[in-house]
């Protein structure tokens, strides 16, 4: 009985948003819990409830809010080459460490970017990270539409997320396959995928050397 | 500090040989400045400052200051209205307005809702609500933390303050110092497929 209370989720007031049983996701915060430190870039908002999560482990955290401070409009240009680069590196937090970052939470941000746009942002992003680096992604598989604007993802207590953006008008989703992907994510390649409930695949990409 | 009346270098303390028109006008903002709401002093909407700020007392700002503000063993809190760029030094740092520069506190920085804050945090607690805008870093390695601001308030805090901004060391495409070893050492996941 002890233990069933002890397990029992919170409840969530009506309306809420379903919790979203992402594995990969849990499995990479059950190897945060492992110890160590880590270094940690999240391209989404700062919540309570990811930085309480994270501050269980010794990490550094990097916070990009790609959505809110501009990130996605500056990327999706028709810029290419260096100048699209020199933008993607703009976008990212300046740094107080230049530890290697291992661990990445893109969310479901990938879906806003082009594929152009994405491949500058990873690859600034491998050029703080060492080989061997994770980055996390929630890609539209399923669904042909998606919110017009970035969710904004927050782990429970059982490291299950909640998307707690706000609700828009439907825009196309882009459903990027995984050979898209190969060639969007910079130098990080499929390590991993599952098809969630909600229809999004879920990815873990790793850095390559 | 920032009290009606005080002697002039008691009550703003501004460094820096290229003063700008905001800092020339300090005479005339001086006792403005030294107006009090509650127990914090409080620099007001209609207050523009650039240069240095020190202080040894609670201080709300609701203006605009750039520069760097230092109240090591104080509380600061940034209004609604407040815009700040700036590194700042406190023991407390609340932030409901804006903020462009390094936050490190002692004891705990609270970013509120609708505030934005770009820098980095340093400090032993750090709180971000729910619909605040945050971009910047967050150390949150305890040991890391106190390092970090040993730096700042033991060791730095005779020297310049212009010299201490060097402990905010903007990236530049550096090369990272972890090893390949270390990043896949501790989140690998076990081999197979999902």
């Amino acid at each position: 009985m002890t233990a069933s209370l002890r397990r029992a989720r919170p409840l969530l007031p009506p309306g809420s948003p379903a919790a979203l049983h992402a594995p990969l996701f849990q499995n990479l915060m059950a190897r945060l819990n492992a110890g160590g430190r880590h270094v940690v870039l999240d391209l989404g908002a700062a919540s309570t409830a990811m930085l309480a999560r994270l501050g269980r482990s010794r990490c550094y955290v990097e916070i990009a809010d790609l959505a809110h401070f501009g990130g996605i409009d500056q990327l999706n240009t028709t810029e290419t080459g260096p100048a699209l680069a020199d933008k993607a590196e703009s976008l990212l937090p300046k740094r107080l460490s230049d530890e290697a970052i291992d661990l990445v939470f893109c969310w479901d941000l990938p879906n806003y970017l082009t594929l152009n746009a994405l491949s500058a942002l990873m690859h600034a992003i491998g050029r703080r990270a060492g080989p061997g680096a994770l980055a996390h992604a929630l890609v539209f598989y399923a669904e042909r539409d998606m919110n017009e604007r970035p969710g904004r993802f927050v782990p429970t207590a059982d490291d299950e997320l909640i998307d707690h953006g706000a609700p828009g008008a439907a825009i196309a989703a882009p459903r990027y396959s995984p050979e898209d992907l190969g060639n969007g994510m910079g130098h990080f390649e499929i390590d991993r995928a599952r098809l969630l409930s909600n229809g999004m695949q879920e990815f873990l990409f790793r850095l390559g050397s | 500090m920032f009290e009606r009346g005080k002697k002039e270098d008691d009550t703003i303390e501004s460094q820096g040989a290229n003063r700008t028109e905001s800092d020339k006008t300090f005479g005339s903002l001086r006792s403005k400045v030294a107006g009090r709401g509650g127990d914090a002093a409080v620099i007001g909407r209609s207050i523009q400052i650039n240069g240095d700020l020190r202080g040894d007392e609670d201080l709300r700002i609701e203006g605009d200051v750039s520069g760097t503000v230092e109240l090591k063993n104080s509380a600061l809190t940034i209004g609604k209205e407040g815009k700040v760029k700036a590194d700042v030094y406190a023991k407390s740092i609340a932030v409901d307005g804006e903020t462009r520069g390094d936050l490190y506190a002692t004891e705990r920085v609270s970013v509120h809702v609708n505030a934005r804050v770009q820098g980095n945090i340093i400090a032993p607690k750090v709180s971000i609500e729910e619909g605040a805008h945050f971009k910047g870093s967050i150390e949150m390695d305890p040991a890391a933390v106190e390092k970090a601001l040993g730096k700042t308030t033991a060791s730095d805090t005779n020297k310049p303050l212009a010299e201490r901004k060097s402990v905010s060391t903007p990236d530049t495409g550096s090369v990272p110092k972890k090893t390949a070893k270390d990043a896949a050492t501790n989140l690998s996941p076990p081999s197979g497929t999902a």
